[in-house]
């Protein structure tokens, strides 16, 4: 298969030597340099550069940046940061840690200071790797620690700043926390710009605004002694602030909602629908975010990983719920735009509907009789919209919920926001591989079946009513200052889309929601406020799918996690809304008796406030009726 | 072409083979000290993963020595143009870490296929030099087809960016184009261009490209840079004096004074332990690697086998001398790893491949001579 001389053109083995002897010298000559350079450095040098490694080592010193503050939209502050004194060990000459922490409890307790220890000492501990011994010390522990620094070999000082959530649970999962940066943070960062040890936003606002907040490493030079001790500074290029946020967020309205959930679980949120702003966001039960400043305890992050109850999760943004009555506006707007009925059709309710061989049930047992739109929304007539549903269809349905935002984040300024779900029947059999029942167009109609919404989602469908069609991107951020206080980035109002719904379709919903409040038989009488302002829905969204028979149906609903969520979405004041608040409560029951007091007392708070403090657009308006004379 | 000949047996490299084992091992050493004080336990340690890509690599060099080299060289074009899609899907889909997109992620592993494309180049550029010998020395002009083999992935990788493996392309491109003979009119005309070029080039380096250059002019004039790695460097390797500070016992480096010491300035780790003495053991460990290497090309029964022995060999010494050169302050700080002690995945296996073509070279020429 291969003959010598076939295709080896004029080569002959060995006719690089020639080759071979400069290419020694050029090697030889190469690699010489470097020893050389070896011996220069080391035995020329030697002594020398090992005093300088030895006694005084010139060692580059990260300075922690001062993460900017996050402040409410009247730049009261939400977080803010405190330096923290910690003790540390940096094991070299002594390695015996457990030493170490007799000698500093002995001196502790001769002043009768306690030693407060984290977690019990590693049994293992590496050269030069600074362990942690007490977080956050007093002054005096400070104090005792450096005048006893000869007797306590390899133990330091250092101050490092740290967060402080002044609001604790009220804001914990739309705020977030911080924590030091992990290997696979690093693996994802594309910027190049963290280093080990850098502290992040690992969720919230921390999170989203990760960048802005976190300022850049500044470092310093020092010289060290054999105990990692810094001696003297040589040189310093301080570390740059973070930006500071103002957010759209009243923290009175905030805390408003926070206290008026109580200790159930469930999501308030409350957006201006002029623009997108949001009032409030709050998600409960919660947690303190202040266990993770500066590294949170196993036990802590057992405990609250593991808790059932998901403290961590911003039910606001993901959890996905079923609407139930909230819904039926959406239906109604598609209905009635797709010239299915007028606002004067009426349907007889007698208190069930019959589909195929399944009877779906009115929540008024005894039926409502005959009703029009709008009596229809006020008194939350099943059957009626079941009708509707059976018209529309369900890819006609999810047409409209899509135009209203449903079915896919609303891009508000959080990670980990989710989509809810808008079936259709490509849905259903792509995705279960099942076709669509006729069914279950009946039971989306009452916002039941497959349907999910997040709360953000629902509060910007009634945003979208309440504004006259406009779907704006719900926005938590006002902006952006530098930490001297000029302001690097301001964001308005992001228009994502119009309603393809006329506007007196529009007013007549609207109008229907007022009546839910406002009159005798409405489902949200208890929000009737004496300025008769408030318009909205209430909803009951079923867990699972009770049994139909009502017998059977009141004894399952007294096991607590099976009992309905509670909802109520509406805005205020009716002619000229400011405030939508959508509020869900799970397995709280009945809407009108559970979500809407919450919403009430957001709303409450909103006017109080608004009557203490005149707000921009009515010194505006003020000034606008002194400068120009209206005809 | 997998033939199992007693032949390859009978004259395998044992030289060559036991000097790149030595050398890994040391390597595999120097890593468990590098990386014994960082702190991270919850992640596997280093030289475990060293010690993976280690025995990754001798397959890859198995298979590299079973091939006959001659069908590598029938289709080096074609795994030339492979290893290029792959620094293709690099720049459309990679991976970023710390600001350069230089890896693709393959089930869990990361690769940096920038380290296969320099072996790539050489077998390129030898299959074309084998394909058009003229018997006399190179014009310019009849190196354009070579240099655009070149300059393709050249340009690839400095927009990754990664100055260093874009100028171990050029490297080898020019000890390829010397090997070969250029004319000396080409060569004044290439060194004037050259010249004229290097301003220009100079615009479009990053600015810490740049500021690396300048810093090697002048380490002192930014200590808190880049600046500091060399000094931090050259203090690492100094404070070892003749006979080092001994295994674990490096407080430069165990102090974590060094930034990159497991990676590209993993050499003063091990000057700084081992001394002056163990530094020149390993220069004259890969002395005798090279000249081993260079022997091999003598031997070479064939010009193809010559050549990619040349550029292999070559490969391995430009990387030594500018690695440890920069470690040591005489070159400017570029990323380019120590071969068989930097730890890093892709070079390991690449090198360990290449080592395996070069065995395959040397047991060749004595189943070719019959």
């Amino acid at each position: 298969m291969w003959k010598i001389g076939d295709r080896l053109g004029g080569y002959e083995p060995g006719q690089f030597k020639h080759r071979f002897r400069m290419l020694f010298i050029i090697v030889s000559v190469a690699l010489s340099l470097l020893v050389m350079r070896l011996w220069y450095l080391q035995v020329i040098k030697g002594d020398e550069l090992r005093q300088r490694s030895e006694n005084n080592s010139v060692r580059l010193r990260k300075i922690k940046p001062m993460r900017g503050l996050i402040m409410d939209e009247g730049r009261r502050v939400l977080v803010d940061n405190q330096p923290s004194y910690d003790i540390v060990f940096i094991p070299n000459r002594t390695k015996d840690i457990r030493k170490v922490i007799e000698k500093i409890r002995a001196l502790y307790t001769e002043r009768s200071l306690t030693f407060s220890t984290l977690t019990s000492p590693p049994d293992r501990v590496k050269p030069f790797v600074p362990v942690l011994l007490e977080r956050n010390v007093s002054m005096e522990k400070l104090a005792v620690v450096e005048t006893h620094a000869l007797e306590l070999p390899g133990v330091a000082t250092e101050v490092t700043p740290v967060r402080q959530y002044l609001n604790g649970e009220m804001t914990a999962q739309l705020i977030g926390f911080t924590g030091e940066v992990s290997p696979e943070d690093m693996e994802r960062d594309a910027t190049g710009k963290l280093s080990p040890g850098d502290i992040i936003g690992k969720l919230g606002i921390e999170k989203f605004l990760d960048g802005h907040l976190r300022g850049k490493n500044g470092a310093e030079q020092v010289e060290v002694n054999v105990a990692g001790k810094a001696v003297r500074s040589l040189g310093r290029i301080p570390a740059e602030l973070g930006d500071n946020v103002v957010l759209t967020i009243h923290s009175t309205l905030q805390e408003a909602a926070w206290t008026a959930i109580g200790d159930r679980a469930g999501a308030v949120v409350a957006l201006d629908p002029r623009n997108g702003a949001v009032l409030a966001l709050v998600s409960s039960p919660s947690f303190d975010p202040n266990l993770f400043n500066g590294g949170i305890s196993f036990d802590d992050w057992e405990n609250l990983s593991s808790d059932i109850r998901h403290p961590m999760e911003n039910r606001s943004i993901s959890g996905q719920y079923p609407p139930g009555s909230t819904y039926k506006p959406v239906i109604a707007a598609a209905a009635l735009e797709e010239g299915l009925i007028t606002p004067e059709t009426t349907f007889f309710c007698n208190g069930a509907f019959e589909m195929g061989d399944r009877t779906f049930r009115c929540w008024q047992s005894k039926g409502h009789g005959n009703v029009n739109l709008h009596r229809a929304i006020v008194e939350s007539c099943d059957v009626y919209f079941y009708n509707l549903g059976k018209l529309l269809g369900v890819d006609r349905i999810a047409y409209y919920a899509r135009a209203f935002g449903l079915g896919a984040p609303s891009g508000i300024d959080l990670t980990q926001e989710k989509g809810g779900l808008i079936p259709t029947k490509q849905w259903k059999l792509s995705r279960l591989r099942e076709p669509w029942q006729m069914g279950e167009t009946i039971s989306l109609a009452i916002g039941q079946g497959f349907n999910l919404v997040t709360p953000i989602q629902l509060a910007n469908v009634y945003a979208t009513l309440a504004n006259g069609g406009t779907l704006y991107r719900p926005r938590l951020i006002k902006q952006l200052e530098s930490s001297d206080g000029h302001v690097v980035k301001r964001y308005g109002p992001e228009k994502l889309g119009v309603l393809p719904v006329r506007p007196q379709t529009i007013a007549l919903i609207n109008k229907a929601l007022w009546g839910a409040v406002n009159e005798r038989g409405g489902t949200g009488y208890i929000l009737k406020r004496k300025e008769q302002d408030v318009a909205g829905k209430t909803g009951t969204a079923q867990v699972i799918g009770l049994p139909q028979d009502e017998k059977a149906r009141k004894k399952k609903r007294i096991t607590a996690d099976l009992r309905d969520h509670a909802l109520f979405v509406g805005f205020a004041p009716y002619g000229n809304p400011e405030i939508v608040v959508a509020v869900i409560l799970e397995h709280a029951g009945h809407g009108g008796s559970a979500a809407a007091p919450v919403a009430r007392k957001v709303i409450d708070t909103y006017f109080a406030l608004k009557k203490m403090t005149p707000t921009h657009e009515q010194a505006q308006s003020a000034a606008e009726i002194r400068g120009i004379a209206k005809p | 072409m997998i033939k199992l000949d007693r032949r390859l047996i009978l004259n395998f490299d044992w030289t060559l083979f036991i000097l790149v084992l030595i050398i890994s091992g040391i390597g595999l050493l120097n890593i468990y000290s590098a990386g014994f004080s960082l702190t991270d336990f919850r992640q596997t340690p280093l030289y475990i993963k060293q010690f993976e890509w280690i025995l990754i690599g001798l397959a890859g060099m198995a298979i590299a020595f079973f091939i006959d080299y001659r069908f590598l060289n029938r289709h080096a074009y074609i795994i030339y143009g492979i290893s290029i899609v792959l620094l293709l899907v690099v720049f459309m889909a990679g991976y970023a870490t710390r600001g350069s997109q230089r890896w693709i992620a393959v089930g869990g592993f990361t690769f940096q296929p920038s380290e296969l494309v320099k072996l790539t180049i050489i077998l390129a550029l030898a299959k074309y030099f084998d394909r058009h010998q003229i018997g006399r020395s190179y014009h310019l002009t009849e190196l354009f087809i070579p240099f655009t083999i070149v300059i393709i992935p050249f340009l690839f990788v400095l927009k990754q960016p990664d100055l260093g493996t874009a100028l171990v392309f050029l490297i080898l491109f020019l000890a390829m184009v010397f090997f070969v003979g250029l004319d000396w009119r080409s060569l004044l005309i290439a060194g004037a261009g050259g010249l004229i070029l290097t301003p220009i080039g100079w615009y479009f380096l990053k600015d810490y490209q740049k500021e690396r250059i300048l810093t090697f002019f002048g380490p002192e004039r930014d200590p808190l840079g880049s600046g500091y790695h060399i000094i931090q460097s050259m203090i690492a390797v100094g404070s070892g004096g003749v006979f080092g500070k001994g295994f674990l016992k490096g407080s430069q480096t165990q102090l974590k004074f060094l930034p990159e010491q497991q990676t590209d300035f993993v050499f003063s780790v091990f000057a700084e332990e081992w001394g002056f003495l163990g530094g020149v053991i390993l220069v004259v460990l890969f002395f005798s690697l090279i000249l081993w290497g260079l022997k091999i090309m003598i031997h070479s029964r064939d010009y193809p086998g010559a050549l990619i022995a040349f550029g292999i060999t070559m490969l391995i010494f430009w990387e030594v001398f500018i690695n440890i050169g920069m470690v040591l302050g005489i070159l400017p700080v570029v990323g380019i790893p120590l071969p068989f002690l930097s730890y890093g995945g892709s070079s390991m296996v690449i090198l360990m491949t290449a080592i395996g073509v070069l065995l395959n070279i040397s047991v060749r020429r004595f189943i070719l001579q019959s």
